[in-house]
């Protein structure tokens, strides 16, 4: 991993509001963890009280107020008596009266810290996607840094070996003539080769452009499938397509799709590496949208961890090869453009993720390019 | 055994890119030393295991058996072989491991012809001081 470490200590500050938000809405979140969480320590609850507990105590008041009225009506009732006058109405009156006055404010405070609570998640995810994205362009580059190095190690050597043969004196023999050939027609074969991998990183710049709002999801998992491919092959993962034709284009945009893609191929192609295995890409038309699935025939993920898996920072990886944010973010992602992210998984079984994405709506919008 | 100055370095070569491995066969040859070229790991090993060598020179990122692992067979097989890994990327942890494991150096893609020579012979010499050591303590031994 290539995250610069005040970046990381950026992301460890941002878990700690994450978390404290998250605590507040679910009180069993947070208790009796086992895994590691990257980078975070278990000490340190954020010492401002988080605005979900702020919430939780308003929810509590607003429901409060109602059995309050009614115990003021049954004491009213009580105390009047029956067969008396209606009078014993106004406490209960002056009870819903004030229960009124109080919950058109409480309600609106309640609705008013929710939406707060979305804008805040949503600003620590949209930062935890400019953190990643910039740590996955790292380790893109770097992987085509290495995959440059092989041919440029080759040209090398064919280059060098025509020195060898110059210095050798006798140019003009068939042997040599033959071999000086056969060098140069290797380099140029290289060069065709290093020209492929840079186009590669081309590409990859020219997606991360802010654009469309559809996306092709067949043609996204092939181009995200080639930025992996010789990591795939050197991992001894065999890589199956059953891609389904004839797909609806889905909402969302291009660089964010890719990168849930790539993180949740990263993962499979992690769970195998080292054994091989096989990772099957899918894709199916599902109600209003389109289905995609994942697989890999890896370790699986066991019992005690899957309830974990989709909350930032939670890895089982080494410290320098997980950042435990792949997941949280792909899910932030999709569920932005109104899809899903779930995992089906045993231990010892693999991992299979799936992705639903509804279907963009093709609107008649600028005009240009319309298909 | 052969003995005096004279012997060739018997060196191994692996790498999974085949016309790497090739034209460094050439190459090297052409300088004299004797060199064999495989390109996976479980061939490497099957040669180290049929006969001895004094270097190898191997490649850390290949498909299925990786260079690390390698080395870790290699040096049961053979404790005196003296290993150079070679890699297409500054990767730390592979070099930290490769280092533990025994590995003499650790050189980057794509390396200079005289950089590789000069490491395969430091470590013929490297070699042939253990050898001469090895030799040494069993006649004390004996
Ligand atoms: N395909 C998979 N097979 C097994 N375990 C997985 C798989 N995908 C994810 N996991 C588990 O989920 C954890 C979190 O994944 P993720 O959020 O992508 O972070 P990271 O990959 O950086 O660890 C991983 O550390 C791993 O334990
Ligand atoms: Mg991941």
């Amino acid at each position: 991993m290539y995250l610069h470490s005040r970046v990381y200590a950026k992301m460890v500050a941002m878990i700690k509001i994450e978390r404290s938000s998250r605590g507040a809405l679910s009180p069993e979140a947070g208790a009796g963890r086992r895994a590691r969480w990257a980078g975070t320590a278990s000490h340190g609850r954020a010492a401002t009280p988080p605005p979900g507990r702020r919430l939780r105590r308003t929810v509590l008041a607003l429901l409060l107020v109602p059995p309050a009225c009614l115990l003021l009506s049954a004491l009213a009732l009580l105390t009047w008596g029956p067969g008396g006058s209606l009078a014993f109405l106004i406490p209960v009156i002056a009870a819903l009266a004030v229960w009124a006055a109080l919950a058109w404010p409480l309600a609106a405070r309640i609705r008013r810290e929710l939406t707060a609570l979305a804008r805040q998640r949503d600003a620590f995810y949209e930062e935890l996607l400019r953190l990643s994205r910039a740590a996955s362009l790292g380790e893109v580059a770097s992987s085509i840094a290495h995959d440059l190095n092989n041919p440029l190690a080759i040209m090398r050597e064919e280059a060098g070996w025509i020195q060898d043969l110059m210095r050798g004196g006798d140019l003009q023999g068939a042997h040599t003539q033959a071999e000086i050939a056969n060098a140069l027609k290797q380099i140029d074969i290289q060069i065709e080769r290093s020209r492929e991998i840079t186009q590669r990183l081309l590409q990859w710049g020219r997606d991360s452009a802010p654009q469309t709002e559809s996306v092709d999801v067949n043609l996204l998992l092939n181009k995200t499938l080639y930025l992996l491919e010789s990591e795939l092959q050197a991992a001894g993962v065999r890589v199956v397509k059953e891609l389904s034709p004839g797909l609806a284009q889905v909402r969302g945009g291009a660089p964010e799709l890719r990168q849930v893609f790539l993180n949740l191929m990263k993962n499979a192609l992690d769970a195998m590496r080292g054994q091989g295995g096989t990772m099957t890409l899918a894709t199916r038309p599902e109600r209003g949208g389109v289905r995609i699935e994942i697989r890999d025939t890896g370790p699986g993920i066991p019992a005690a961890a899957i309830e974990h898996i989709f909350e930032p920072f939670f890895t089982t990886k080494a410290a320098n090869e997980g950042t435990g944010l792949g997941l949280p973010i792909s899910r932030w992602i999709v569920e932005k453009v109104g899809g899903t992210l779930g995992v089906e998984s045993r231990e010892g079984a693999g991992a299979s993720f799936h992705v639903t994405l509804p279907a963009g709506e093709t609107l008649p919008d600028t005009g240009s390019g319309g298909r | 055994m052969e003995v005096g100055m004279t012997r060739p370095i018997r060196l191994l070569i692996v790498d999974d890119e085949q016309r790497l491995v090739e034209t460094l066969s050439k190459r090297l040859t052409a300088r004299g030393l004797y060199v064999e070229g495989v390109h996976s790991g479980p061939e490497a090993l099957a040669v180290i295991q049929a006969r001895p060598f004094d270097v190898a020179l191997l490649d850390v990122r290949m498909p299925g058996m990786d260079g690390i692992a390698v080395l870790r067979e290699a040096k049961k097989l053979q404790p005196l072989l003296q290993v150079i890994m070679l890699s297409g990327n500054a990767s730390i942890n592979a070099a930290v491991e490769g280092m533990r494991l025994g590995a003499l150096e650790y050189l980057l893609k794509p390396a200079n012809l005289d950089d590789v020579l000069a490491k395969i012979e430091e470590a013929f010499k490297k070699k042939r001081l253990e050898e001469e050591h090895l030799a040494s303590q069993r006649q004390a031994g004996g």
